[in-house]
């Protein structure tokens, strides 16, 4: 009687030990090629040609209170920093920035910021310091990254920076702190599409 | 859930004792595949109660951990910390996603488990009540007297017409009823009642079923998100502008609805004397929110309990604190923070909080920053400084400065709550006491800071979960379900009529029984129901006592 109970129990342990492991497995397996489709390269997204979401056409207040357009910007490429002084790997780019405003500004390359989640005073004193000249749009509530969002366009994290081509449409964006040269590859990529 | 599915042997299949018990050989004519019958032996494993209960245990025990140990999710300084105080133990914790538990492949593989041996039991159980409940009623018993409860009478009609009678009457009363085949000699009806009990029975494991689905939808649909919103300050409904976003496995980033919201004022009220002194009395966030960016904006009261609803999520209002202003002039005179800055608040009693404010400069090394104690309601013991109230009744900062480099432009991200003081040095021995509306003027030149005043913040919980609706309606479906089938018994009434001794006439016997009578009542149901179908009779006989006579009950003499 007890060895039959004994074994009952044994069996029973077995069989959701073995289920266990089983689904465990399974579980991992299937997690794990998730990670690995999830992996963009190199924090760059590049939309094909044709498939280029339409920008929005945001407005708002620049941090010394001039109004700023998006639409304004059209027949340019634009490039669109979404930064705030709070956030070092924005200020780690910000010298990056400066250079390519420096670089490609002459060349018909307009740059523009969104200051998220963060007051004038503070963004400007950091853009006086990294010598960043070009307007900031002052998006305390993230309004901008809202419109960009409905618009197809994941800004989800701080910073991101978007590259828009003459026509208004987005070519692709970095995620994350912007190397000089992964911000050029986008510009250049607008510059055929256009 | 309501039976126990036993294997039909304990033994595993293919053993020499599950063979013997079937009475077959394997390989034999007729006999499965061996696969099927391990696969068949598995499912019936893993469907018993005995696996939903380990799985439930096992649950439970998972759960342990998650609860004792910090968790990324939702404290992942917490997380470090703890690496920091157990760096050897710590990286084995972490290999067994103990940091992580509720999102860990084993912990998801217990509960999809669990989920599965539960459908498994109840779906089958599903089909097996729906048949029960479409069974007609058993054809009478020869011997009515036998039964738990019984009783006769003489009857002046014929034993079919007898029979009609009593079965008008039941059929009156909504009983389901059979009659034999016509033709036959035999004249009997059988009556049944109580159906609603195994729809009671279907729609409890119906239920069960809806609460589980919900729970899965609210899992991979849903989503839970955190938000630390200063007075004045303004969001969207961005994944870039929540501090914590936890989707659902189908949610992604696009999902979010786009709502807005402003936080015009927080208020909170404490109890301002007796025992109970400083305790919170009622917190109120007033905001101002749109569906969606240029939406038509309303405003709300977001109180404990009463979080607000918009685009189909909640927004619950879960703490709050202190975010002195601050602003930091440089050496040359320009200003170079100026924000209201979250204090986290040291003492819930006192709101005591605590808090750094990082002011980088023009150049690298000319960064200032500040660590900093705020009370709502100061007093000076001795010299140090201490709060009396959580209420901001007579603000004060307790500030330290430093100077060199915040190392805010490596690029490396930081917490905004700690100051790396590794490049940076103390301006002054002792810390600098402010009021609102004082500047303390920095040694050395370098610089001031004013404490301009006090903004309070609200921590707000966004939650957002489909499920939540279903399952609250699923679970009061299940409890109606169980309490029909607790409340409502399936019983039987059985008429039998043979033709009298005399030649003329019947013999009328009521028999009935139930197959369950847990509330009890039915013999006084029977009672009744045998004196109305005896009354029914145009003239009834002399010995017509409709007198109820379980069958058990012992005969005189005998």
């Amino acid at each position: 009687m007890f060895k039959a109970k004994r074994r009952t129990v044994v069996t029973t342990t077995a069989v959701a030990a073995v289920l266990l492991g089983g689904a465990l497995a399974a579980t991992l397996l299937t997690s794990g090629s998730g990670k690995a489709s999830a992996s963009a390269g190199d924090g760059i997204v590049e939309y094909p040609a044709g498939h280029r979401p339409l920008a929005p056409d945001v407005t708002g207040t620049s941090l010394t209170g001039s109004p700023i357009r998006l639409s304004s910007y059209q027949g340019k490429t634009l490039v669109l920093n979404f930064w705030g002084s709070w956030c070092p790997p924005c200020r780690g780019e910000g010298t990056t920035f400066a250079e390519l405003d420096k670089s490609y500004g002459p060349k018909g390359v307009a740059f523009l910021g969104d200051d998220v989640a963060d007051t004038p005073a503070n963004a400007l004193s950091f853009t006086r310091s990294a010598g960043i000249t070009y307007p900031s749009i002052s998006d305390n509530g993230y309004l901008v990254v809202a419109d960009f969002s409905q618009a197809g366009v994941q800004v989800s994290d701080t910073p991101t920076t978007v590259v828009i081509d003459k026509t208004g449409h987005v070519v692709g964006m970095v995620l994350g702190a912007a190397l000089y040269s992964q911000v050029t590859t986008l510009i250049n990529d607008a510059a055929v599409s256009s | 859930m309501t039976d126990v599915h036993a294997p039909q042997s304990e033994s595993q299949p293919g053993s020499v004792a599950a063979e013997g018990a079937a009475g077959r050989l394997p390989g034999g004519a007729g006999r499965p595949a061996p696969s099927a019958g391990w696969l068949r032996w598995g499912w019936r494993q893993l469907t018993s109660m005995r696996t939903a209960l380990v799985l439930l245990f096992l649950l439970a025990l998972g759960s342990i951990p998650g609860s004792i140990l910090p968790q990324e999710g939702t404290d992942a300084g917490a997380v470090q910390q703890y690496y920091v105080s157990h760096p050897g133990l710590a990286p084995w914790l972490n290999r067994l996603d103990l940091f992580n538990v509720f999102a860990s492949p084993w912990f998801a593989a217990i509960y999809l488990l669990l989920f599965a041996s539960l459908v498994g039991c109840v779906v089958p159980r599903c089909f097996k009540l729906v048949g029960t409940a479409r069974t007609p009623p058993p054809r009478a018993p020869r011997n009515l007297a036998r039964l738990p409860h019984s009783s006769s009478y003489a009857s002046a009609l014929p034993p079919e017409a007898a029979v009609a009678r009593a079965a008008e009457i039941l059929g009156g009363q909504r009983f389901r009823l059979r009659r034999p085949d016509a033709g036959g000699t035999d004249y009997w009806v059988s009556a049944e009642k109580g159906y609603l009990r195994e729809v009671g029975n279907l729609l409890f494991h119906l239920a069960l079923l809806g609460v589980l689905l919900s729970i899965a939808a609210g899992g991979l649909f849903g989503y839970k998100a955190d938000k630390l919103l200063v007075e004045g300050q303004s969001f969207a409904d961005t994944t870039s502008a929540l501090d914590e976003f936890h989707p659902g496995r189908l949610v992604s980033g696009s999902d979010l609805p786009p709502f807005t919201m402003t936080l015009n004022k927080f208020t909170a009220t404490y109890i301002q004397s007796g025992q109970s002194l400083g305790q919170p009395e009622n917190f109120n966030a007033n905001v101002s929110y749109a569906s969606s960016p240029g939406a038509k904006p309303g405003t709300y009261n977001i109180r404990i309990n009463d979080p607000l609803s918009v685009d189909s999520l909640k927004v619950y209002l879960i703490g709050h604190g202190y975010a002195p202003e601050f602003k930091v002039t440089s050496a040359d005179g320009s200003v170079t923070y100026n924000a209201a800055t979250p204090f986290i608040p040291a003492s819930t009693s006192t709101f005591l909080s605590d808090g750094v404010v990082k002011a980088p400069g023009a150049a690298t090394g000319t960064d200032l920053g500040f660590m900093g104690v705020f009370v709502p309601t100061a007093i000076s013991n001795n010299g140090t400084l201490e709060s009396i109230f959580p209420a901001a009744d007579d603000p004060a900062v307790s500030l330290i400065a430093y100077y060199g480099n915040l190392g805010l432009n490596d690029g490396v991200p930081q917490s905004v709550y700690q100051l790396d003081t590794t490049r940076m040095t103390k301006l002054s021995a002792a810390p600098h006491l402010l009021t609102p509306g004082q500047t303390w003027t920095l040694p050395n030149g370098k610089g001031s800071v004013t404490f301009v005043g006090v903004k309070q913040w609200v921590s707000l919980a966004i939650t957002y979960d489909p499920g939540q609706v279903p399952a609250l309606v699923c679970g009061m479906l299940a409890l109606a379900g169980l309490l029909l089938s607790f409340f409502v018994r399936r019983r039987r009434v059985f008429v039998r009529a043979v033709p009298a001794a005399s030649g003329t006439g019947s013999v009328v016997t009521v028999g009935g029984l139930t197959r369950s009578d847990a509330s009890g009542g039915f013999e006084e149901e029977f009672t009744e129901l045998a004196a109305e179908i005896a009354a029914a009779e145009p003239n009834a006989g002399p010995n017509a006592g409709p007198t109820a006579e379980p069958s058990n009950k012992s005969e005189p003499g005998a």
